[in-house]
């Protein structure tokens, strides 16, 4: 459709057609050039966002896409640490490196504070600021008991929904917050039990360096 | 009100646009205006109610115990009143009102049928009427804009297709303008496609008076419903007022059309491109990904054949703007028009997929919807009432001034309902994303993301105040004038000759004006072809205008359709995943009954900030029992496609109960009625039968013994409830039932093949379905 000859000055008057419909009368103006010509550039454009996207070159659909960016997280997140197993002395060490207790905290956040509130101070679930513990004798139960659950299902299970670093984390973060004794809608339950282990001599040095790490302060701010 | 009834006396009034020709062969006819003065009766009365329901939903979410506590009362059930009332009952009248005004005159012809009329205009009502009975006593499909369930459907089916559209076709038919003006075609383009949109959407099996069962499942569902949903956003809320537009803005203005050709074009592309945009409401979901890459880029193409229509409207305006500072009506409609064309601007921005990730379960969706209903829709239709009101009561408009004011305060109404909600939905999806540097959520809690928009709601409500005092100055301002009408309505006699059997087209024979220029051959055809003479022979077929526009939407609707039935790869089969039990297919029901939809999606998009917030992210495969698909549209609510398991049963217990209790500062509002009604066991049979009919795996045992799988079942979940500290004996309540469902939801893509923790009321293993690969294995 090139009909752009006639130039539509504003002094003319444009040509009419011969319609009338109650009254009702229409131009014969041609299409505007500017609405003509982003409508065709729009309709170009098509097949090649649709080659671009689905002509089968690889890392380019939102499947691909998602999996990059979610191993860059899982590296951004835990490149410095490894894979951690949950037992005791790893979670005691991290209980004592503020950057990763504030990670835990984060995992805590999203997860946990319907049940537990959201300092840990108990709702539906456990007080956790107190010194009394339900399903609790040494550290590592905590970590055992977000992975399996506990009290027939009161508490989930979570094994299948967290990273297993989330899980030490989240653990240590839990036991950083014993002793905070926050006032809490529920009465006290379960056993006193013995306190958490004293941090290994080599882990606290490396906990010094940690503490020396620009990266981790910028992140504790 | 008067019935017009021509008397012989009137025919002195000759304005008959073609008195001239008149002879004694011409035919004598009056317009039947009292079914006009019914339907704008009903818009304005409509108008007040679907915003006044607007308010109160909107009270509702920043004061969730507004309700009282009375089930029928809380946002999920009355969201779709709102909605409904909105769409179906103040456009659907309004859209009624300009068809039977226009159509008549463009037509020179009266209706075919005032009884056809009459039966559409009360057929309408009582449908609306049942509709806002219907949901807050939890009746509903829980699709969005489809919830009315299939006995109503049927009605809407009836009275759409048979009466209104044969009524009009009809008219059509027997017109006596050569002719059908671009009105018309927007007419007939809506009344086709709604009725093919209407009746595919809904085909259920029902499962009772109240409920049915959609044919279709899951990703399926997900498809025909946003096929539906996003087309009646195009079918109900955009041709129909086009045509309002064509019609009623000339003749507020006095000036010709800007550009028939315009017409030509920006009608049949819109029309034919419009169909495929559904998937863009499915961006990142279950959806193919093609589909929804289809549904980008026509959504893309679709940005210019909108802004054909604005352009239309505005540019009709040359030489008439000076009208414009002193016509209210034609103030409606410039302001009406701009929304337009800021809202189909709009939509495709938000059909970009990097644009929609932000966007979508956000307030932006709500805001971008209300700047098309509230200004497009809304604006439009007063245009068209104070334009109307004057002239079918046959005396002057009560007041000039309360138009004005409810101009004005409409206008501020919009303005101070959309920007507070833009920033609102711009504010809570960039909290939703947003990563501190140690790669975790940085607003993990979402009540955070919740609260930090709760004040920009309260200036929604006194926006939605504003707007509705709108309507109610329309509603007096309409009263008033009718009590000024004249005893009996003038009904002025027109004349016209009928439609010779044949036509010669004396139009001059179609010649280039690049005709002796020295151009090819084929750029003179091009030029001939592009005057459209082809068009003007099609305007003079009615029904072959009909089936052209009808061929247009459905083949259009063929390309997406048939592959994303067809092709398996689409929905990959997990073998872990099971159909419902007998009692989690109940608590399903509660939770489309409560309309939970409302405000929780239960879809994970694979973006990382979403994963880490709610888990996994869903796939094809794990809705194949769905029905109808739950994955929602607005996250009022977090996601809750992998709830099943992640709270214990007796904190959903405590958060039905109050959901403060557990989550100080939700907005949900407590559901205790669930706590204490008793749930019907027997009547859970039909439908799991239904759920057979439609391909999951039960046996007749499963089917015929449900009751009791379903009280095994509620025994066990109420005995969690009870071990995690919750009150005894609540196996009979329908909390339990929808408990049930919610520890199911998500659950199936990790189930491992050993059956799970065998409980004590492992029934049988029921085995095998032939046809079927996997078995029907009912784990209580």
């Amino acid at each position: 459709m090139s009909d752009t000859r006639n130039p539509d000055g504003p002094e003319q008057e444009p040509q009419k057609t011969d319609h009338s419909y109650d009254g009702i009368e229409e131009y014969d103006n041609p299409l505007p050039g500017w609405w003509k010509w982003i409508f065709l550039g729009s309709i170009a454009f098509s097949p090649l966002y649709l080659m671009y996207f689905h002509g089968g070159a690889s890392g380019r659909s939102v499947e691909d896409i998602y999996n990059v960016a979610l191993a860059d997280n899982t590296r951004l997140q835990f490149a410095e640490i490894g894979e951690l197993e949950p037992d005791a002395d790893t979670i005691v060490e991290y209980m004592h490196k503020p950057s990763w207790v504030k990670v835990g905290q984060s995992v805590f956040r999203t997860n946990c504070i319907s049940c537990h509130g959201r300092e840990g101070e108990g709702q539906v679930g456990p007080n956790l600021t107190d010194q009394v513990y339900k399903n609790v004798k040494k550290i590592e139960d905590i970590a055992m008991v977000i992975n399996n659950g506990a009290g027939g299902g009161a508490m989930p299970k979570w094994s299948n929904r967290l990273h297993p670093n989330e899980v030490v984390l989240v653990s240590a973060y839990v036991a950083s917050l014993r002793g905070q004794d926050l006032p809490s809608a529920r009465p006290a339950e379960g056993n006193k039990i013995a306190e958490w282990p004293e941090m290994k001599e080599e882990d606290k040095v490396e906990d010094e360096s940690d503490s020396e790490n620009p990266k981790s302060e910028e992140a504790s701010e | 009100m008067a019935t017009a009834s021509g008397p012989h006396d009137a025919a002195k009034s000759s304005q008959s646009t073609n008195a001239s020709s008149r002879s004694l062969s011409d035919d004598q006819f009056s317009y039947d205006d009292a079914i006009v003065r019914m339907f704008v009766g009903a818009t304005i009365l409509w108008a007040v109610v679907a915003t006044l329901a607007g308010v109160i939903v909107a009270a509702l979410l920043v004061m969730p115990s507004l309700s009282g506590g009375l089930e029928w009362l809380s946002f999920g059930r009355l969201r779709p009143v709102h909605t409904n009332a909105a769409i179906f009952a103040f456009a659907g009248n309004a859209i009624f009102a300009a068809v039977y005004y226009s159509t008549q005159r463009l037509c020179k012809a009266r209706m075919w049928s005032d009884s056809l009329s009459r039966i559409h205009f009360w057929g309408w009502q009582l449908i609306i009427v049942s509709a806002a009975v219907s949901f807050p006593l939890g009746i509903t499909q829980g699709r969005e804009y489809a919830e009315l369930e299939w006995p109503i459907d049927i009605a809407i089916a009836v009275i759409w297709l048979f009466v209104f559209g044969g009524n009009f076709l009809m008219t059509l038919v027997n017109r006596r303008e050569r002719h059908m003006y671009v009105a018309i075609w927007f007419y007939i383009a809506t009344i086709v496609t709604v009725a093919v949109l209407h009746v595919f959407n809904n085909l259920v099996v029902p499962a009772g008076w109240f409920k049915g069962y959609s044919v279709y499942a899951g990703v399926q569902d997900a498809f025909m419903q946003w096929w539906y949903g996003h087309n009646a956003v195009a079918f109900f809320l955009t041709t129909p007022f086009l045509g309002l537009m064509y019609y009623f803005l000339p003749k507020a203005a006095g000036r010709p059309v800007f550009s028939y050709r315009l017409s030509i074009i920006h009608f049949w592309s819109l029309v034919f491109i419009y169909i495929w945009a559904g998937p863009h409401h499915l961006h990142y979901t279950a959806l193919p990904e093609w589909a929804s890459t289809l549904g980008m880029l026509f959504s893309l193409m679709l940005w210019m054949p909108s802004w054909g229509g604005m352009i239309n409207g505005l540019l009709t305006l040359r030489g008439a703007w000076h009208k414009v500072a002193a016509d209210p009506v034609l103030k409606f409609f410039v302001v009406g028009i701009t929304f337009y064309g800021m809202s189909t601007f709009e939509g495709p921005l938000l059909s970009i997929k990097a644009v929609n990730a932000l966007s979508h379960y956000t307030d932006w969706t709500i805001a971008h919807v209300h700047s098309g209903a509230l200004g497009w829709n809304g604006f439009m239709s007063f245009g068209m009432l104070y334009w109307l009101l004057p002239r079918l009561f046959q005396t002057k408009i009560w007041s000039e001034k309360l138009v004005s004011w409810h101009f004005w305060t409409g206008t501020m109404g919009i303005l101070f309902y959309i920007v507070p909600i833009y920033a609102a939905g711009l504010m809570q999806g960039l909290m939703w994303r947003a990563m501190d540097d140690t790669g975790h959520l940085a607003y993990p809690d979402f009540i955070e993301t919740t609260q930090s928009i709760v004040p920009l709601w309260w200036i929604r409500v006194a926006a939605g105040v504003l707007y509705m005092s709108g309507t109610l100055m329309l509603m007096v301002n309409a009263i008033m004038t009718w009590t000024k009408r004249p005893p009996v309505y003038e009904v002025p006699v027109y004349s016209a000759p009928p439609l010779a059997s044949e036509y010669h087209d004396d139009a001059k024979p179609g010649t280039s004006s690049l005709e002796g220029a020295p151009v090819l051959e084929v750029g003179k055809k091009v030029d001939l072809f592009a005057r459209m003479g082809w068009h003007r022979k099609w305007e003079r077929l009615p029904i072959k205008f009909t089936v052209l526009v009808t061929a247009a939407v459905i083949i259009a609707t063929l390309f997406e359709l048939i592959p994303t039935f067809l092709i398996r790869s689409n929905v990959p089969t997990i073998a872990t995943v099971q159909p419902y039990t007998p009692l989690e297919l109940a608590g399903r029901h509660i939770y489309v009954s409560e309309g939970c939809y409302n405000c929780h999606s239960q879809m994970i998009r694979p973006m990382v900030a979403e994963t880490k917030r709610y888990g996994e992210y869903s796939k094809p495969g794990e809705f194949i029992y769905d029905r109808p698909f739950q994955w929602g549209s607005r996250r009022i609510g977090p996601d809750l496609a992998r709830e099943g398991g992640k709270q214990s049963s007796f904190w959903h217990w405590t958060h039905f109960e109050n959901p403060e209790l557990v989550s100080p500062g939700s907005v949900m509002p407590a559901f205790d009625h669930l706590l204490t009604s008793e749930l019907n066991f027997e009547a859970i049979e039909p439908h799991v039968r239904a759920a057979a009919m439609l391909g999951a795996p039960y046996t007749e045992e499963e089917i015929t013994g449900s009751a009791d799988l379903a009280r095994a079942q509620a025994l066990k979940i109420a005995g969690d409830v009870v071990a995690q500290g919750g009150p005894a004996n609540k196996q009979d309540v329908q909390a339990i039932a929808l408990i049930a469902y919610l520890q199911r939801i998500g659950t199936d893509l990790f189930r491992t093949d050993e059956p799970e923790e065998a409980g004590a009321t492992e029934t049988e293993p029921a085995e095998t379905e032939p046809a079927e690969a996997e078995v029907a294995v009912m784990v209580p």
